[in-house]
Parts: structure tokens; sequence; C-alpha cells
């Protein structure tokens, strides 16, 4: 157990390390001169002594080895530079818009999850019968509408003719409902086909017929022996899936003008405002590994038959 | 108790081949009567149903040896009885009755509370009797106090004293995964878990297949102990007839689906009357010989069974034509019964 | 050579003709070919030009001359709608081509040569999956500027991890059997065991795979296009159609209605056409 998380550990520096090199060298290769942009964004005359002042301020006149350097240890103190539009710390900003993205999110998983149990469960108790038929449907229209029209169609039938949800605007537990349905939905349905294909698979294992054969209540089988070996392939997706909901995130937050880190990532880069999209990608980038690190961790809580060497090749 | 009274006596007149079972005079605790298997939504058809018409009782103290092949239905009809049928299958016939009841008859809930309880189930592959991420005394003590109000710690004092029972180092055991521990163990506990409830009948399905020679020895041998003590039935079933031979108190044997002869051990072993049988006995190796002369083999395919009349007639050397006809049940001795129509000429020898 | 050839069992190319068992599936072989059929003579349907505004007869309701109605700029949507699938199948194909292309010969040299150069591909393919593809098409968005060049760039940066990992993965199971060694002994050149004997073992796992992907691309771009960070304005792709209908929603949701139906018919085509292949063809891995 310890060996794994030391191996993960490893591999999660080094993922980090390759994304602040990707992050800082897309930087660097940006077209347009953000001491420029900088400049510009104060509508005024630019002088000469005045980029070299900015630049000299910036560090950019350094090589560019001492600026990584210098980026790193700005980095693990948290310093991400400062947006060139607000003027504020790129971190604080960040931490600011933080928690809409997080409402909007959890608010998806909680959707998600009462969708996907019942009706992965109902499906898997019932093949073929109109439960199964339901989230197969649901599973290939979640695969095939895009989630902005689909969140639009929402808003339009919700808000526009039944009136009975807020379109726009943040806050209350009503205005909380579309974007998370917009967002949990399409997951929700590709979750409840992977929960009913392991339901499936472990109903015929022989350890759910041999507590059968002990006199075990089938309520029990369901969810203490059948429902945690069907979590494994939907625990493994899900932490590939994080990176889609992120993802799915941005969208929603645009459209449903949720001021997240979506919407600023979105902003920032209409105002070419750098050290906020390398804020961000970084952010969701360390997110997104260490979400994997811990559903591979949940492994064995789930499975203590997984030992160390066994899943090497993830 | 009227309502067994009349069974008692029902079954008396019913069935008086079967009640000539020596020194076992007493209610059946599992009477089986012309059940069928059937795969669900075929237009019953012959070649759909899988079990035919099998009869067979077992009494308490009873050691009943169900032989056959792979695929001859000896699981399935045990599963029959437990009602834990695959959904494309259904009893298409007949009656379980067990101790009074009518297991086809009744609902799940009622099944449920006598699964594991009265009926335990001993199942070939020991690693799938427990659920691997579940701690061992964990599972014991669930299906303890699915069939009875029990506090836990009580419940864990009679698991413990179960599995020490069985033999087995019970606190390390408790505590451990299905994965940690060797087939044998396994076994023992799954015996264990059959027998807290102090079941009228365990069935035994290949109970020892899986495992080494020694230890399906020992684990036999601890079945036959506890047997005595606790006075259960037992329906062992095997593809091996040297078990049964060795330990059960009758026997039947099945192919392609139906019973084809039965009786007490010792009249099947001395004087086996189906053409089968006597192939499947000389196909054993016997140690008494020095060099084993060639072992007899069955001829054509196992599981080659005939859609029509007797089920073994393509495999049988004395076929003939009176075989394409269902053969009947005939009473040769004592209790002892076989489905050919060869008998008579085969007596004559 | 003889043995190698009868060992080796599956064709060149599945036969599509064999999938026609599932309705839905035809259903979306149907669909497609026709997306696939006005995209190619889109041009000589068109009743307007898609690119020429007209503001006397902008936000205009459906008639003769425009089927679908004008949008914002007074432009016919039905001409935009058709021409647009240029657009977006164009993008796809294109994408899908490319990250084939790549994804291969990489996966055969990883798998078949193995070592130093696997292990580099590996961790490259380990690392590019710690970034979503839309956290990375972000990213080089807002770097090198929004445009559908550089989401292209994205996308593929994307998806030849797959691509090399399913290839891979059956290289090294198929590279220890029998033909293959077989082949070796019979003295056949590296470059012809890999496309003889190797390449055709990976047509079927790839086209799934492909096929269900062409979904995804589409979704991706024209999320991304609504977004701005793609297609941009006088552009008529269906997903920034949908960001110009944006402000009349309330008004006329038609004009978000119709692009947003293209998109879903259009990938739930792909997508039925993606699972049937994949039954059909018996891959339950992807």
């Amino acid at each position: 157990m310890l060996g794994l998380v030391r191996k993960r550990l490893v591999q999660l520096v080094i993922v980090l390390f390759l994304l602040s090199i990707f992050t800082f060298s897309l930087m660097k290769l940006a077209p347009g001169d953000p001491v420029m942009a900088i400049l510009n964004a104060d509508e005024m005359m630019v002088t000469e002594a005045d980029q070299v002042k900015l630049r000299s301020e910036l560090g950019f006149n350094q090589p560019l080895y001492i600026q990584y350097g210098q980026w790193m240890l700005g980095l693990i103190k948290l310093d991400l530079g400062t947006s060139y539009m607000s003027g504020k710390p790129v971190w604080n900003e960040m931490m600011e818009r933080l928690p809409i993205t997080v409402q909007l999110t959890v608010g998806a998983l909680l959707v998600m999850v009462s969708i996907s149990v019942p009706l992965g469960i109902l499906s898997a108790r019932y093949p073929g019968k109109w439960p199964d038929q339901i989230s197969r449907i649901c599973a290939l229209i979640g695969a095939s509408v895009p989630s902005f029209w689909f969140g639009l169609m929402l808003i339009y039938f919700f808000a526009f003719k039944l009136q009975i949800l807020p379109s726009t605007g943040m806050g209350t537990f009503s205005q909380t409902i579309l974007p998370s349905f917009a967002l949990g939905f399409s997951l929700a349905a590709v979750y409840a086909r992977l929960l009913r294909a392991g339901l499936l698979g472990s109903f015929s294992e022989d350890y759910i017929q041999a507590a059968r054969a002990r006199g075990v209540k089938e309520w029990r089988i369901l969810w203490f022996h059948a429902f945690r070996a069907a979590l494994l392939p939907v625990i493994t997706v899900f932490g590939l899936s994080m990176g889609s909901l992120l993802g799915g995130a941005v969208v929603i937050e645009i459209l449903f003008s949720w001021p997240g880190l979506g919407s600023m990532a979105v902003d920032a880069i209409f105002s070419r405002d750098y050290p906020v999209i390398q804020g961000y990608v970084l952010l969701t980038g360390v997110f997104v590994v260490v979400m994997n690190l811990f559903v591979d961790l949940s492994y064995y809580l789930l499975d203590p038959r997984i030992k160390q060497g066994k899943e090497g090749t993830a | 108790m009227p309502a067994v009274m009349d069974l008692k006596i029902q079954n008396l007149t019913n069935k008086d081949s079967q009640q000539k079972v020596s020194g076992l005079q007493s209610i059946p605790v599992l009477e089986i009567k012309d059940l069928s298997i059937s795969l669900r939504g075929a237009n019953r058809q012959e070649d759909h149903t899988l079990v035919k018409k099998l009869n067979f009782t077992i009494r308490p103290g009873e050691m009943l040896g169900l032989a056959g092949e792979s695929g001859s239905g000896k699981s399935l009809t045990a599963s029959a009885i437990l009602g834990l049928l695959p959904k494309s299958l259904h009893v298409s016939e007949g009656q379980i009755e067990f101790r009074g009841k009518n297991l086809t008859r009744l609902s799940e809930k009622e099944m449920r509370c006598i699964r594991g309880k009265e009926i335990a189930y001993l199942f070939q592959n020991y690693q799938g009797s427990f659920t691997p991420f579940i701690k061992i005394g964990k599972q014991l003590i669930e299906s303890l106090r699915s069939h009875e109000k029990i506090r836990k710690a009580d419940a864990r004092k009679k698991v413990l004293f179960w599995l020490e029972r069985v033999q087995v180092p019970a606190e390390r055991i408790f505590s451990s995964y299905p994965h940690q521990l060797s087939g044998g163990q396994l076994q023992r506990v799954s015996l264990a878990a059959a027998l807290m409830f102090n079941p009228s009948l365990i069935i035994a399905d290949e109970p020892t297949t899986a495992l080494d020679v020694l230890t399906s020895k020992k684990i036999l041998d601890l079945l036959a102990d506890l047997q005595k003590e606790v006075g259960c039935a037992i329906l062992l079933i095997s593809h091996d007839l040297k078990h049964l031979l060795k330990r059960a108190n009758s026997m039947a044997v099945m192919y392609g689906g139906q019973i084809i002869e039965k009786g007490l051990t010792e009249n099947i072993e001395t004087n086996p009357l189906h053409p089968y049988t006597k192939l499947l006995l000389r196909a054993r190796s016997v140690l008494t010989q020095t060099v084993p002369g060639k072992l007899a083999v069955i001829p054509g395919e196992p599981g080659l069974v005939a859609k029509q009349g007797c089920s073994f007639t393509l495999r049988c050397t004395k076929s003939s034509e009176k075989c394409s006809m269902v053969p009947e049940m005939q009473l040769a001795e004592d209790s002892h019964c076989t489905a050919c129509h060869n008998l008579e000429t085969e007596e004559g020898n | 050579m003889k043995v190698s050839h009868i060992l080796q069992k599956k064709p060149y190319f599945p036969s599509l003709v064999r999938i026609n068992s599932k309705p839905i599936t035809m259903f979306g072989l149907f669909s497609l070919s026709i997306f696939i059929l006005i995209t190619i003579i889109g041009p000589f349907l068109v009743p307007n030009d898609p690119f020429t505004a007209n503001m006397a007869e902008r936000l205009a309701p459906p008639s003769l001359t425009y089927p679908f109605g004008t949008d914002h700029m007074g432009r016919c949507i039905f001409s935009r709608l058709i021409i647009g699938s240029q657009t977006t199948l164009g993008i796809t194909a294109l994408v899908i081509a490319t990250v084939i292309l790549i994804g291969i010969p990489l996966g055969l040299l990883s798998g078949y040569v193995g070592g130093r150069f696997d292990s580099f591909v590996m961790r490259l393919a380990d690392g590019l999956t710690a970034l979503p593809e839309f956290i990375l098409a972000i990213a080089i968005a807002g770097f090198l500027g929004p445009s559908l060049t550089n989401l292209m760039i994205s996308v593929v940066l994307v998806k030849w991890i797959s691509y090399t990992r399913v290839v891979r993965g059956i290289i090294l199971l198929e590279r220890e059997k029998e033909y293959v060694l077989a082949a070796k002994v019979g003295g056949c050149p590296t470059w012809k065991i890999i496309t003889r004997h190797l390449l055709p073992q990976i047509i079927s796992p790839v086209l799934v795979l492909a096929t269900l992907d062409v979904g995804k691309v589409i979704l991706i771009i024209s999320s991304l296009s609504y977004l701005g960070l793609g297609a941009k304005p006088p552009e008529p792709e269906w997903g920034a159609m949908l960001n110009d209908g944006r402000p009349y929603f309330q008004t006329i949701p038609e004009l978000m209605f119709y692009p947003g139906m293209a998109i879903f018919i259009l990938v739930l085509s792909c997508n039925l056409i993606g699972e049937g292949l994949r039954d059909k063809l018996d891959i339950k891995s992807i």
C-alpha cells in the first residue's frame, strides 16, 4: 500500500514537472509581447524606457532557465504572478472563483449519482426491460448531445416556457439546478451503463450465488456484495472523466453566466492574460492528477486482493 | 402436526419401492417427484428439457450420492432445490417437497428463509463461496443475522465456535479475507457456515473436486463426522464414483438429465443394472490390482444425449429398437431400480 | 511464409456489409451518408449565399426564399447549415486522419521496436493524459491565440494517445505469436512483418476507435467554437452559429435549435455506427 502511494507520488511530481515546463514554454511561445500587452492595457504612449524598465522588473532580460527557476520558486510559494487585467495575484483570483466551480461540479456529481445509481441498478436487475432501454437511450443521447445545446434547451423549456427555474445567475438552490443538470446528465447516462455492466458482471459471480445460498437478504447482496465489485470499473472511468467534467464546466459556466474558474479562463484567453491562463491550466492539471491518485488508492479500499505489483500498467 | 402425518401416510402408500431402505424408516427430509427443468419460453419440446422427471428421496441422517458426468443435470437439480436456477430456466414440472413444504410453490422471501438455514449448500468452487473483499467473520455473522435476531457479540461467539468445530484457527480465519485462505480452509469455513444453523439438509455440490486428494479426504471425513453429530441429511453430488461408493448410503446415477439407476450403494456396487453404471464402475481404477488391466472406456462423446427415447442409447453397446422409447423405472431388488429396456435380457445372460 | 499466411486469419478490411443486422446501426449509417452527401453536393443545393448579409431581412421567419429564416445578419440559416457541414465534417475528417497517421506508426514502432523509444512515447502519453483535451485546448487557444488551426492541433495532441496505446498493446500481444516467428524464420524483413502481418490485426480496433472518436471530436470542436475559441464568426460552423444565435435565444429559439440539432444527429449517427461496429467486430477493450 505504502509502496504504491510512493510510486504514485513520484509520478505526480513528474507529471507536475512536465506540466510546468509545458505551460512555461507555451507562455514563452505565445505570440505578442506581454510587456506591450501590459503597457497597452493602460492605453498610454509607450516609451522605450518604460519597456526596458518593465522588462527587467518582470525578469524577461534574464536567460530562460533562470526565468523558469524563479517562476518555479514562486510556484512553490503559490505565487503564480499577477493578472495583467485585474492586477490582482492570480492565486487569489483563482481562490475567489474556485468555490463557484466547486459548487457547479459538486451539483453535477450529485445529479450524476442520483440518476445513475438507481438507473444502473434497475437496468442490471431487469436487463432488456424498460429501465434498461431508458438508460440505453439516455446514454446514447448523453454521448451525442452537445452539453451547451442541452443546457440551452433546458433553459428554454424550464426558464422561458415553463418559467419554473431561473435561467442565469447563481447563489440560490434553484439557480443551481439547471447548470448541474446540464453538466451532470451526460455523465449520469454513461455511469448508469457502466454500473449496469459492472453489476451484471458481479451478479454472475459465484460469490453472489453463494451469498444467496446462505440466505443473505437480496438488498444486502446488492449493496454489500455486488455493488462494491461493480464500483471498480466505475471509479476507473471516474478518474478519467474528471477532465471532461472540468471541461464541461467551462461551457456551462459561460452558458449560465457563472463567474467560475472556467469563465475566468475564457475571459483571460480573449484578453491575453497569460498568467491567469497558466494558473488555470496548472490548477486543473494538478487537480486531475491528484484525483487519479485518489482513484488508485480507492481500489485498495474496494478490493483487498489488489496487490502492489498487480496493476502496474496504469 | 397433522399435515406431516398425512404426508407420511401418503409417502408410505405412494412410493413403496423406496420405503424399504433398511434402517432409515423415517419421514423423508427431501422428496423430489417428477422434477423437470426446462428452458424458459421454449415451446414444451423435448430437447429444451434439461432435467427430466426426476424422482428421489433423502431421509434424515442419510447420505445420498448423485453421480453423473458433467452436463447430466446434477448441479441444476441442486440449484432447483434451492430455488436458485438461472433466470433462463425454470421448474416446468413436478414437486420438491422439503419437510412437508413444496419448495416450487414458495415465494422468494420464504425461500430465502430456508436457504442457508434449513438447506445449506457447499460449492465446488471454494474460491467463489465467499465475497472476496469482505472478511470471513463478517460474512458469517451476516448470514447468521440474516436468519435470526442475534446480537453482534453473540453472533461472533457462535461463528468462532463453529470455526473451531471445523478445525481451523478460528480467530485468525475470522479476520481474514477469503483470498488469504487455502482451498481446504475455505471449504472448512463453508462447512462451518453450513452447519451453524443445524440444517436438515446439506447439498454438497462436488465439494472436493477442486481440492487435492488428501485435503478432499479430510474434508469428506469431517463432513461425515459432523453429519453423525448433527443428524442432517446430505445430498452429495459428484462425478467421482470413488467418493460416493465409499461414503453414501444410497446412490442415484444420472445421465442426460434423467436418473437411470438408483438404489442402496452396496447393491449398485455389487450388482449394477444399467449399462452406463456398469461402464462407469468398470472405468474405475481399482488399487487391489497390482497391474491395472485396461480400464473400460465409455464409447462416444460425454454429453452425447439422445433427443428421444433412452438418453444413453447413442452410446450404449446394447442399444436396440426398443430404446427409441423412453424406458420406465423398473424395480429390480430391494429398492434398487433402473430405467433400461434390456434389463431382463441382461439378467438372463 | 506459407504457414504465416494460413495463420493470419483476419481480413484487411472488415466487411461493412455484414453490420446490417441491427436496424439502429443501419439508421446511423444511412444518416451519416446523407450528411456526407450534403457536404459534397451542398454548394449546389444552397438557395442563398451563406455569407451575404442582408440587414433588411435580418431575423426573418421561415419563408420560401429562406426555408429556416435568417440570422441576426440577415443570412440564410438553411444555407449556412448546409455549408457548415463542410466545416464540421471536413475538420473532423482532417483531425481523425492526422490522429491515425500519427498514432498508428508510433504504436507500431513503440510495440515492435520497444526499448527507449517505447518508454519515451509512453511517458509522453502519460504526461499528456494528465491534461484533459478540453483543458489542453484552452491552454493552446490561450497561448497561441484562439483559431480553428490551434483548436485542431490541441485535439490531435490528445487524441493520438489512445490509438498509439491500442496499437502498441496489440503488437505486443501479436509479435510473440507463432505466425510472426514463422515469418521471421522465413526471412521476412521487419517492414514486411509489420505491414503484412501486424497491420491487419489493428485495422478493426482502430476503425472502431475512430468511428467512436468522430462524435467526440465533433462535440469538442463545436463546444470550443461555441466559446469562441474555434471557428470565427463569418465561418458557418455549427457551434459558432449557436453562439451567434445566443442573444436572440428567448425570441427566436430556432436560431439555436437547428445547428444544435444538426450536431446532435450527426454525432448520434457516428456513435450508432461506432457501437454497431464494436459489437459486430467484438472488440471489448474500447
